[in-house]
C-alpha cells in the first residue's frame, strides 16, 4: 500500500507540473505575440488544457469523494465557457478596432479573395515551371 | 512507529509540493498582471484578466487540498462562473458603449452638414 501511495504522488505530481508547464507556455505566448487576436490563441490554451491537467492531478490526490466531482464540474464548465468568452472578446476587438486592416488582411467581398487565391496558384505553378 | 514516520514523510512531500506550486503560480500571476497593465488595447487587458482568473482557480483548488477544507472548491466553482460572466458582460457593454458613441458622432456630423447647407 505504501508503494501505491507513492505512485499516486508521482502520477498526480506529473500531471500538476504539466499543467503548470502549459500555463508557462501560455504566459510566453501572451508576451511574445504582438496582437490581441494572436494572443487570444495562446490564452485559450490555458483555459482548457492547463486547468484540466492541473485539476486532474489534484483529483488524483484527493481520491474519490465530492471534491473530485466538483473539480470535474469546474473543468467541464470551463470547456463550455472558454470558447464563448473568446468569441465575445474577438467580436469586441473586431467591432471596436478602426484600423483592423493594419493587423490582419480583411476581404470585403468573397470574389476578391478567390481572385487573389487564383493569382497565387498561378504564380506558384509558374515558379515550379521555371 | 515506522509506519507513522513514513506517512508523515509523505505528508511533508505533499505539503512542500503544494507550497512550491502556489509560489510558482503567484509569480506567474504577477507576470499576467504586468500584461494587463501594459496591454495597449482593452481586449488585451480582458484576455490577461481572464488568464489570471484561471490561475486563481488552480490556486484555490490547491489551497483547498493543502488546508483540507472541502468548501473552498465551491468557492472555486463560483469563481469560474463569475469570471465567465464578467468577461461576457464587459465585452457586451463595451461594444454597446462604442456603437452608441459612433452613432452620436455620426449624428453630430450630419447635423453640422445640414446647418452649413442651410447657411449657404
Amino acid at each position: 500500500m505504501e508503494i501505491l501511495e507513492w505512485v499516486r504522488l508521482l502520477v498526480g505530481g506529473a500531471l500538476l507540473l504539466s499543467g503548470l508547464l502549459i500555463f508557462l507556455i501560455e504566459l510566453y505566448g501572451i508576451f511574445h505575440l504582438k496582437y490581441v487576436l494572436n494572443r487570444m490563441h495562446a490564452a485559450a490554451m490555458g483555459d482548457t488544457l492547463g486547468i484540466s491537467f492541473s485539476l486532474i492531478g489534484l483529483m488524483i490526490f484527493s481520491g474519490l469523494n465530492f471534491v473530485t466531482l466538483k473539480m470535474m464540474l469546474i473543468v467541464i464548465f470551463l470547456w463550455f465557457a472558454s470558447p464563448v468568452s473568446s468569441h465575445m472578446l474577438a467580436r469586441l476587438e473586431v467591432s471596436t478596432n478602426e484600423d483592423l486592416k493594419k493587423h490582419c488582411q480583411v476581404y470585403e467581398e468573397l470574389s476578391r479573395l478567390e481572385k487573389d487565391l487564383k493569382e497565387e496558384k498561378i504564380k506558384e505553378e509558374g515558379g515550379e515551371e521555371e | 512507529m515506522q509506519i507513522n514516520e513514513k506517512v508523515s514523510a509523505l505528508d511533508g512531500v505533499y505539503q512542500s509540493m503544494y507550497i512550491g506550486i502556489l509560489i510558482i503560480l503567484a509569480i506567474m500571476l504577477f507576470a499576467c498582471l504586468i500584461r494587463a497593465v501594459r496591454g495597449p488595447r482593452i481586449a488585451d487587458r480582458i484576455v490577461a484578466v481572464n488568464m489570471m482568473g484561471t490561475m486563481v482557480m488552480v490556486m484555490i483548488a490547491v489551497l483547498s487540498l493543502l488546508l483540507k477544507e472541502g468548501f473552498l472548491i465551491d468557492i472555486c466553482l463560483i469563481y469560474a462562473l463569475v469570471s465567465f460572466l464578467a468577461v461576457t458582460v464587459i465585452s457586451k457593454v463595451y461594444i454597446g458603449v462604442y456603437t452608441e458613441k459612433q452613432h452620436h458622432i455620426q449624428a453630430g456630423t450630419k447635423r453640422k452638414g445640414e446647418e452649413s447647407n442651410g447657411n449657404s
